[in-house]
């Protein structure tokens, strides 16, 4: 989440003061430091429904949002901050952050962009890398439909997502390579090692990876939504998709799919739901937008049996009417041509102060 | 000493002057413009060696630029000179104080209870403590004890924005200085105003001013905050939000605020202050909210500080005076670090500790407050008023001053 100033919201620096002044027990899930002091981390706990995570996400917004108040600052969603100077943003205090900033320069200031990832259980070692390389044709429409960042150092940069662009720049990001289960991870990840290359999982950022300390598959592409109705609407996603590939299990081309791994998550970044996938198994180019459809219809069944129809039909209407976070964000620009008056509005909407789109979250 | 410096040469223009008759006179003062270039460079120079070699704040760095060339020390810029550039100095002053009331958001307190809590648990023993030093330990009247605890009560808003903009300074300290900073410099203002009935009160005996001045001073100053305010939203509002036209908008409305100020008599910091207030809470459609200042403001700040530092009577200094400077100082700076010791507001203690030494600066709008009140008694002797700049025995230097400003007795 991204912290504001209230006087002209741009980023400010509030994430140790605000969590050492903090009166929270924990109840819906962590907050927590992030790489620099201008950006927090809420994370729910683990849940089996996702209208849990949805009563998570609402009580984590509930204390954020007053303790900012106290704090004199704000909070909002969106995968970038659309007008801060990168230069003027300051490491956290922790050793893991010191680390990262020397290893990485100023990349780390960079990175001060905003994501949702996505935890979705698995029972064994192997149905997580089996996932990992499931979910990775999967991945240009949850960056589609999470795409939040248009605006980069005040400029319209014509991308839906342009955060990921900031994750393009780190060594160890991209994809998982084609590997078939537990131990042929290990033993790549063993070679990565060896080679000096990564130290931990934690220095793989690849969009989907397993979290053996969780027992999970992360998916880490989503920009963070302006509402926390959309980002449990995307977490329904990936619980009715991941069901969904579990019952089916499609075979799988890995390595085709990594040919076209990149081209593809650069169409969704550039041109959200107007992107063209290339299907590397019927060579040819499919619209992002009827793929998206085609899913959420394919999903129906496995959402009802999760209890998270309502969630997904939520993306389908804004996939119906066109409109994502970053088509919202353009068109307060369109009417404000101010930046931080755009910055306001999405403090406002993620308060669920004002009617938007996926505001009222599924009845 | 310029004098004698500038003997010879002067002797040489005259002689040259009955022979090229388009020669004017001899300059005897620096041109106005001349003068604040000199003041700029100066104050620019001693306060980045200062920033360079010992990593002092620049501000310390003007003040001592000021001091040192001023009448005290070198006297390189003289009484008259200082009188000159005071509108220089008054509209840096009214331009940092509109910041300053800008950045006033009072929502926040309804949002922080013990925040405000904090303020005025600050503010009250300020004040307080100043008023028994200055009664009880230094024995001024009691009028006079509450005039000096008034101007000395606030930190200094100027200088610690100034601060706060070098250093790039955020998060939750810096918040709460600012705020601190804001709120005290506004009571002090309040009573500030009473203080000049009390003056009236005292010295002339005369109740209908010692009623309708301070009334004079609050109303004008909110009438012309007001206007000033009303009229910039109007016109900012016709044009595009952060443009370049908005921000010269915002500067002279202020130029205007502090011009009209000085022609109604009306204390120039308190009028600005309100109007920033003002901007701030009647804004909603942010229209000038973000709307920076340019950059070029803070070079009128130096020639503030630098003004500031040339009027501090050190010529004045002895050592009994000099004791009771920094008595006053250590029993404003206690009472100020155990308030915000002893007060809560959901900041941890060691950074209320840190709060609480950022608002120990004391400068530009106690020194002008002091000079607008002497303003109004030059003949007032040994006034408590200076107590906290070196006390002086006379007010001669501010009532020459105020020969320029509308206060002027």
């Amino acid at each position: 989440m991204q912290l504001l100033s209230v006087r002209d919201f741009d980023l400010t620096r509030g994430a140790t003061d605000l969590l050492d002044s903090m009166d929270y027990d924990g109840r819906f899930g962590e907050i927590k430091l992030e790489i620099t002091e201008s950006m927090i981390e809420v994370s729910t706990l683990p849940r089996t429904l996702v209208d849990g995570i949805a009563a998570d996400l609402v009580g984590l917004r509930q204390a954020l949002v007053s303790q900012c108040a106290r704090n004199h600052i704000a909070v909002c969603g969106g995968g970038t901050h659309p007008f801060h100077r990168w230069a003027e943003r300051r490491i956290c205090p922790g050793d893991r952050f010191d680390e990262i900033y020397h290893r990485y320069g100023y990349l780390a200031k960079q990175f001060t962009v905003f994501g949702q990832h996505i935890h979705v259980g698995c029972t064994s070692g192997d149905e997580a890398i089996w996932m990992t390389q499931a979910l990775g044709p999967y991945v240009p429409i949850f960056i589609a439909l999470s795409a939040s960042s248009p605006f980069i150092d005040g400029e319209d940069t014509l991308f839906q997502s342009a955060r990921l662009n900031a994750v393009s720049a780190f060594p160890l990001s991209g994809q998982c390579p084609a590997l078939r289960d537990w131990a042929e991870f290990i033993e790549h990840f063993s070679f990565l090692q060896a080679c000096g290359i990564a130290r931990s999982i934690k220095d793989l950022y690849w969009d989907v990876r397993p979290k053996p300390e969780f027992g999970t598959v992360e998916i880490r592409v989503c920009d963070t939504p302006l509402t926390v109705e959309r980002a449990a609407a995307l977490a329904a996603l990936a619980q009715s998709l991941v069901r969904h590939l579990l019952r089916t299990r499609p075979a799988l081309d890995t390595q085709r799919h990594l040919y076209v791994a990149r081209y593809n998550k650069f169409q969704a970044c550039r041109y959200g739901f107007d992107g063209q996938i290339s299907d590397p198994i019927g060579l040819q180019q499919v619209p992002l937008r009827q793929i998206a459809r085609e899913l959420l219809a394919v999903l129906v069944e496995d959402a009802r049996e999760l209890g998270c129809s309502a969630w997904l039909q939520l993306l389908d209407a804004s996939l119906a009417g066109e409109i994502s976070d970053a088509s919202w964000l353009r068109g307060r620009q369109a009417i404000h041509r101010s930046l931080n008056d755009v910055v306001r509005e999405a403090t406002m909407r993620f308060r669920n102060k004002g009617s938007t789109h996926l505001a009222e979250g599924p009845q | 000493m310029l004098n004698d410096i500038f003997s010879p040469v002067r002797a040489a223009w005259e002689g040259l002057q009955e022979r090229l008759f388009f020669l004017p006179p001899f300059p005897d003062e620096l041109d106005s413009l001349a003068l604040f270039s000199m003041l700029l460079v100066v104050g620019l120079l001693v306060g980045e060696w200062l920033r360079a070699r010992l990593g002092w704040p620049k501000v310390i760095g003007y003040v001592l630029a000021g001091t040192l060339f001023g009448p005290s020390v070198l006297g390189w810029i003289s009484i008259e000179a200082l009188a000159q550039i005071r509108p220089m100095a008054d509209a840096a002053l009214g331009l940092l104080m509109l910041e300053i009331g800008r950045g006033l958001d009072l929502r926040w307190l309804s949002h922080n209870r013990g925040l405000l809590r904090a303020t005025l648990s600050e503010i009250t023993p300020s004040f307080t403590a100043i008023f028994l030093f200055a009664w009880g330990v230094v024995g001024l009247m009691p009028a006079w004890a509450a005039a000096a605890a008034a101007v000395t009560m606030a930190s200094a808003p100027a200088v610690v924005l100034l601060i706060v903009e070098e250093s790039s300074a955020q998060g939750q300290v810096t918040e709460w200085i600012m705020l601190h900073t804001a709120l005290s410099a506004a009571a002090s203002f309040v009573v500030f105003a009473v203080v000049v009935g009390v003056v009236h009160a005292e010295y002339s005996d005369d109740w209908l001013n010692a009623v309708v001045h301070p009334l004079w001073v609050l109303v004008g100053a909110l009438m012309i905050a007001w206007l000033m305010a009303l009229l910039a939203l109007l016109v900012a509002a016709l044009l595009p939000k952060r443009s370049l036209a908005q921000v010269f908008i915002l500067v002279a409305t202020a130029l205007l605020a502090v011009g009209t100020a000085r022609m109604l008599a009306v204390p120039v910091f308190l009028t600005l202050f309100l109007m920033g207030a003002i901007l701030s809470f009647s804004d909603q459609e942010r229209t000038l909210s973000y709307t920076n200042l340019p950059e070029g403001h803070w070079l009128l700040a130096i020639i503030l500080f630098v003004v500031v530092g040339a009027s501090l009577p050190w010529q004045d200094f002895t050592w009994l005076i000099g004791l009771q400077a920094i008595g006053l100082l250590i029993v404003r700076a206690v009472a100020k670090v155990a308030a915000l010791a002893w007060a809560g507001g959901g900041l941890a203690a060691p950074k209320r500790m840190l709060v609480g030494i950022g608002i120990q600066p004391l400068s530009a709008t106690a020194v002008f407050m002091a000079y607008e009140i002497a303003g109004l008694y030059p003949e007032i002797g040994r006034s408590s008023l200076s107590l906290p700049f070196l006390r002086r025995p006379s007010w001669s230097l501010p009532a020459r001053l105020s020969a320029v400003s509308p206060w002027g007795a």
